[in-house]
């Protein structure tokens, strides 16, 4: 079984150099970053000083002092309070809005950065694999850095000031509570760890149970119709007492740690009475100051507990650090070349004829040429070899044989989304990557297989192909792929929202408005994948007559799996492991009684025979 | 099947929970009553010190309370504590011990309840969806009834596990705090509770307030997300129209929402807090400053002091956090309200029959005699649906789509109830017959099959329990799919879905024939169940189908009439309305929609075929 195994990496050790440039990017948000580190160490410095107060108060009085005279010490109290809550204000505001702004940051990076990256990054990563990259792992990243730094520097400044104060005001008894700080340590971090580890167990399982209910609830039909009601329950009575076990093993641990803690506070507090009483009994210690002891003993709790906290979340959070980091760090492997961009920007400050693209060359797609391309996989698996076609303004191109004979790899090349391993393309006799990307895949029309629409209206989705286009050229577009008629029908016509993934209209609609979103941009090149599944009759003639529309006059490629759309071509290509098997017309093709006729004799043979 | 019958209609939330609790409220007693004596050992351990310090390090025995001379004297009395000063700090220890002790059984019998109950209601819930009628899941929302089940369950737990201890905790520290205080010194006590319930109160309604943020934040977030996933979803569509940075302008609207809705939710938060510390170290500062303005007046001894200190350390900082748990449980009776409403729907009614042996088969025969069926939102309606199918023969239904053709099987395998007409299998009237047994005589694939997400032999197990390797095999080979499958690295043992193979739609339509026919069900139902198929590999499974030693009764709908002229009758529907009935042939030469279906889809084929002379 396959698990999301970088979900359950824990890493054993701090990679310094990794959480070093984290660091360096929070060092960007100087106005953030300093407020943070200031406040956390007034803070830090002002809890250990209550304390004191109430040692000042209590030797005052009991050395038989006017309660008008503490004067000083309600000043001191006063103002340490006043300055405790703003520095509570300041550190929240400070610390969150490091978080807040770092996260977003980073997350408009990696998008960025995903839309330049080259589509064979995306081939073995999936989709819910990017998506927790840009959510969970950004918050999850800068919530560490910004509170994490937070709560180390307060709890490094507290232990220290109470440390130095403990050793001021008595070295003997001082060293004695300090004693036990060493313990706390190592029991912190120890459970500190097993309760994350804990935590995440069932946070994993958590997961498995919504998944669980999802399948429940997508499957109903068929869990019913097989009668499968019974097993189903058991197998998900095992995941949710597995969710039963670690999540009281969780709450266990938390029982067992606090108790520990406490009571190594509570020895610290008993050696101070034990010793300071001693020492008050000799004279050699103050009232107050045995008081303050008491007190300081647990306080030492709170921030080692953070310490350990901190560095255990930050082993937890590695990876996620560097699954974040690497996004940002992949370079994209298909980009304008140096001279390419320097043509650019030389070309693009200037006034240009239409006949002219940005980059200086051509704006006509004249030809298109395969020559002796190669194509392999990032897995090494190879798809084509010494390839080679060339395809002239105008023409149709159906692109017909079994799947994984490397159909798709020929459009996806045509369209640069990959760059051949071998060989070249050239458009008008210029090899691709000499021209700009973006002039070139925006001549593109491109069609797939189960048409994506955005959520939004049906306006909306069309005016995608060219932002600028007016409504009515919008319409012309519909009406020109035969879609005009049923956006009409629609609810609110062109203002009917399509829902999530276009999944409130059919897959015929989606069809139709992709064809005019193309349509509309008004392509060079036309690529499409034809989808195979099921469409009536009716609604596959009309996406017919719209693809006749866009074929007009364009260089277009198709992987054509219905005979109607195949006949049209101008070329028909078998294609198979790699290789164009045949090549020519409906009518050629069928002569020569070769692989195409087999292929299209074995689809429709049936049929034949039951008319004759 | 009675124990189904729900009584939980409407009830409200505190017998609700009362009724969860059920089997677990002995353990959660328990870890109140583990509360109740963690609480009183922590009062009693600074009394310890602070009867030290006064009567054995002041030795001021005049103003000393009744209550720390006691504790003193259980210790042995002055002199021998005096002698023994390591005494009292071991009674310290030993209580601190025995406190944690009572705090462990606490924490772990509060987690058993509560993660018990949690497990049972998700159980339950599983149980009953499941058991819910087709007409409910047509309305529910699948995204709304999951985070009900896990979520809403979730803030349950923790309300059990944490927050009721809490708020416990907090009533049992005043209630206890309060005589105890008041024994040692009754104006301290006044002072001492001047702010508590003023920061419960702001507490409670500044969160209250300030609610809603936190919830626009989580819609923000759950915006980012959408975003992204639709950009990667349409990744092909942005590049080939080169709006990449059309798309990054898109993004950067949610994503500063998110960020800007986290900020001033932090800004509240920031005073609630800053407001709330401050509270709580006044409070101590004014019990400091009294009882130093008492010792000056020599009422009011530093032992005593010391320990109203200590008190109000424990007890406010739980009581800070009072208003914040309050608010958190507003939310769980919300939760809770949302769980009751799923539980309270009426499952799936049972029929009045005796029940039928698991293993009996029908042999096969359907007949609809002028069957309606309403308009609900999801269901094509059905206005008079009349035909006999006799047992082993084949039905094919043809008609453009929101005919009603599905709805003819979803009546079948009885998701919906029939009102009007009658449907009879082997004679009996199917409304009188139990669900799940007519559901076991029927196979189905759907159009867009449902895979769970399994290994693809699990898949195909799911049909059949103890199906040996072999019985797997031969059902695959006959859906056409034992070579893909056997070409998969791990064959029949690969993972279906996001974590293994994305099948293609035909694939996914084949797995699931297979699934049907290892089911081997007397009748056999294929609704659009090819139509990803290509059209050759079809007919070789038609064959294949047609060619098993028991002829099943078979219901098929399909868009290609082609496949279906082995059907032994057709009937046309358009509207809910049966327009054509008869043989193929029959309809082939008649006028009307099976014909002009028939003729847009041969004219390609007629073309093809005078092109090729052959």
């Amino acid at each position: 079984m396959k698990q999301e195994p970088e979900e359950d990496v824990f890493s054993e050790r701090l990679d310094l150099s990794l959480w070093g440039k984290i660091f360096r990017r929070a060092v960007s948000y100087p106005k953030l970053l300093v407020p943070l580190v200031v406040s956390a160490i007034i803070i830090a410095g002002i809890e250990a000083c209550f304390a004191l107060v109430t040692r000042w108060t209590v030797d005052a009085v009991t050395a038989g002092q006017a309660f008008d005279d503490l004067w000083p010490q309600f000043l001191s109290y006063g103002g340490l309070t006043l300055g405790l809550a703003s520095g509570v204000w300041i550190f929240i505001n400070s610390a969150g809005g490091l978080a807040n702004h770092m996260s977003h940051d980073i997350r408009k990076e990696c998008f960025q950065r995903l839309q330049e990256l080259e589509f064979a990054y995306f081939d073995h990563r999936p989709l819910g694999w990017l998506i927790s990259r840009l959510t969970s792992d950004c918050d999850k990243l800068s919530r560490i850095i910004a509170w994490g730094s937070l709560d180390m520097v307060w709890a490094v400044c507290l232990v220290t000031v109470v440390s130095i104060i403990l050793v001021v005001l008595n070295p003997v008894l001082g060293l004695m509570v300090l004693a036990v700080v060493p313990p706390l340590v190592v029991v912190s971090s120890f459970f500190q760890k097993k309760l994350l580890l804990s935590s995440r167990e069932t946070r994993k399982f958590n997961s498995q149970i919504t998944a669980s209910f999802a399948e429940a609830l997508q499957g109903l039909r068929t869990t019913k119709s097989l009668v499968r009601e019974e097993e189903n329950l058991k197998d998900f009575q095992g995941l949710s007492s597995g969710m039963y076990r670690v999540s009281l093993q969780n709450a266990t641990q938390s029982a067992i740690y606090i108790p520990i803690v406490l009571t190594l506070g509570s020895v610290a507090a008993g050696v101070s009475l034990w010793q300071g009483g001693l020492g008050v009994l000799a004279g050699s210690l103050t009232l107050g100051t045995l008081i303050a002891f008491i007190f300081y003993a647990g306080l030492f709790f709170q921030p080692i507990n953070q310490i350990a906290q901190v560095l255990v979340q930050m082993q937890g959070a590695q990876a996620a650090g560097e699954r974040v980091l690497s996004l940002l760090g992949t370079e994209p492997k298909i980009t304008d070349s140096e001279e390419v961009l320097a043509k650019l920007a030389e070309n693009g400050a200037r006034e240009r004829p239409p006949e002219v693209a940005p980059d200086g060359g051509e704006s006509q797609i004249k030809t298109l040429e395969f020559r002796d391309v190669d194509f392999c996989y990032e897995d090494g698996e190879s798809v084509l070899q010494g390839f080679n076609l060339q395809v002239k303004a105008g023409e149709t191109i159906a692109l017909v044989g079994a799947s994984g004979g490397g159909k798709s790899t020929i459009v996806n090349l045509a369209s640069r989304f990959y760059e051949p391993t071998g060989g070249q393309i050239l458009v008008n006799g210029i090899d691709f990557r000499e021209r700009g990307l973006a002039w070139f895949q925006s001549n593109l029309g491109i069609v797939l297989q189960g048409p994506h629409l955005f959520s939004g209206t049906v306006r909306e989705n069309i005016r995608y192909g060219r932002p600028d286009a007016s409504d009515e050229e919008i319409e012309t577009a519909a009406r020109n792929v035969n879609a005009d008629g049923f956006i009409r029908e629609l609810e609110d016509g062109y203002e009917t929202e399509v829902g999530e993934g276009g999944d409130r209209l059919s897959t015929g609609q989606k069809q139709l408005i992709s064809f005019a979103r193309a349509l509309l941009s008004d392509p060079q090149i036309f690529i499409m994948d034809e989808a195979t599944s099921s469409i009536d009759t009716e609604t596959e003639q009309m996406i017919q007559k719209g693809l006749e529309t866009i074929f007009e006059g364009r260089m277009s490629f198709v992987i054509a799996h219905r005979l109607s759309t195949i006949r049209t071509a101008d070329r028909i290509l078998v294609i198979q492991k790699g290789q164009i098997l045949e090549s020519g017309t409906h009518e050629e093709l069928l002569a020569k009684e070769g692989h195409y006729h087999t292929l299209y004799t074995r689809q429709f043979g049936r049929s034949v025979a039951a008319l004759t | 099947m009675a124990e189904r019958q729900n009584n939980l209609a409407k009830m409200k939330p505190q017998r609700l929970v009362w009724q969860l609790m059920e089997g677990f409220r002995g353990t959660y007693g328990w870890a109140i009553a583990s509360l109740l004596f963690f609480t009183l050992i922590n009062y009693l351990t600074p009394l310890v010190a602070s009867a030290t310090i006064d009567i054995v390090l002041v030795a001021d025995k005049e103003d000393v309370p009744a209550l720390t001379q006691g504790i003193l004297s259980l210790l042995g009395g002055e002199s021998f504590v005096r002698e023994n000063l390591w005494l009292p700090a071991v009674v310290m220890v030993s209580l601190t011990i025995a406190a944690g002790l009572f705090s462990f059984l606490k924490g772990r019998l509060a987690a058993t309840a509560s993660d018990g109950i949690a497990r049972r209601l998700k159980d339950r819930l599983y149980d009953h969806l499941q058991h819910l009628p087709q007409k409910y899941h047509d309305k529910a929302e699948t995204g709304d009834l999951i985070q009900r089940c896990t979520s809403d369950v979730e803030t349950l737990r923790l309300a059990l596990s944490t927050q009721v201890v809490e708020v416990s905790n907090a009533i049992l520290l005043l209630t206890i705090a309060l005589p105890v205080m008041v024994a040692l010194d009754w104006r301290m006590t006044l002072w001492s509770f001047l702010l508590v319930v003023p920061v419960i109160l702001f507490g409670y309604f500044y969160v209250g307030k300030v609610k809603f943020r936190f919830k626009e934040v989580d819609e923000a977030e759950g915006q980012v997300t959408r975003v992204v996933q639709e950009n990667l979803t349409g990744l092909r569509v942005v590049r080939a129209f080169g709006q990449q940075q059309h798309e990054i302008e898109k993004f950067s609207v949610p994503n500063q929402q998110y960020r800007d809705r986290s900020l001033r939710l932090l800004r509240l938060m920031s005073w609630y807090w800053s407001i709330s510390d401050f509270a709580v170290l006044l409070q101590q500062g004014i019990v400091l400053f009294v009882g130093a303005k008492f010792i000056t007046e020599g009422s009011l001894t530093v032992g005593v002091l010391f320990a109203f200190m200590m008190f109000l350390n424990t007890l406010l900082w739980p009581v800070r956090q009072m208003g914040r748990i309050l608010t958190e449980l507003g939310k769980s009776v919300v939760a809770l309200n949302r769980l009751g409403e799923i539980l309270s729907e009426s499952e799936e009614s049972s029929p009045t029959k005796p029940r039928r042996p698991v293993g009996e088969r029908v042999r096969g025969e359907i007949v609809f005699e002028r069957v309606s069926f309403g308009h609900r939102e999801e269901q094509a309606a059905l206005k008079e649906v009349s035909f006999h199918l006799p047992a082993g023969e084949t039905l094919a239904i043809v008609g453009p789509s929101g005919s009603g053709k599905s709805t003819i099987l979803n009546l079948l395998l009885r998701f919906y109830d029939y009102r009007q007409g009658s449907i009879r299998l082997d004679g009996e009237e199917l409304s009188s017959l139990e669900r799940k047994w007519v559901r076991s005589q029927f196979g189905i694939v759907m159009q867009e099959p449902f895979l769970y997400s399994k290994t693809i032999g699990d898949n195909l197990r799911q049909a059949r329990s103890g199906a040996i390797m072999e019985d797997l095999e031969e059902a695959a080979r006959m859906a056409d799919i034992h070579e893909t499958i056997a070409g998969f690295t791990s064959s029949y043992e690969t993972m279906v879905g996001e974590r293994g193979v994305t099948l293609s739609g035909g694939q996914r339509q084949r797995v699931a024939l297979a699934r049907a026919i290892l089911q081997d069900a007397p009748i056999l139902l294929l609704d659009d169940a090819l139509s990803a198929v290509d059209a050759e590999t079809e007919t070789r499974i038609l064959d294949a189908l047609r060619g098993r030693r028991h002829r099943r009764t078979t219901i098929v709908i399909a868009h290609r009439l082609s496949t279906l002229e082995h059907a032994d009758q057709v009937i046309v529907l358009e509207g809910g309305r049966i327009v054509q009935q008869g043989t193929p042939a029959e309809l082939t030469n008649k006028e009307g929609l099976y014909r002009r279906l028939w003729t847009i889809q041969n004219s390609l084929e007629e073309q093809f075929a005078a092109a090729n002379p052959s």
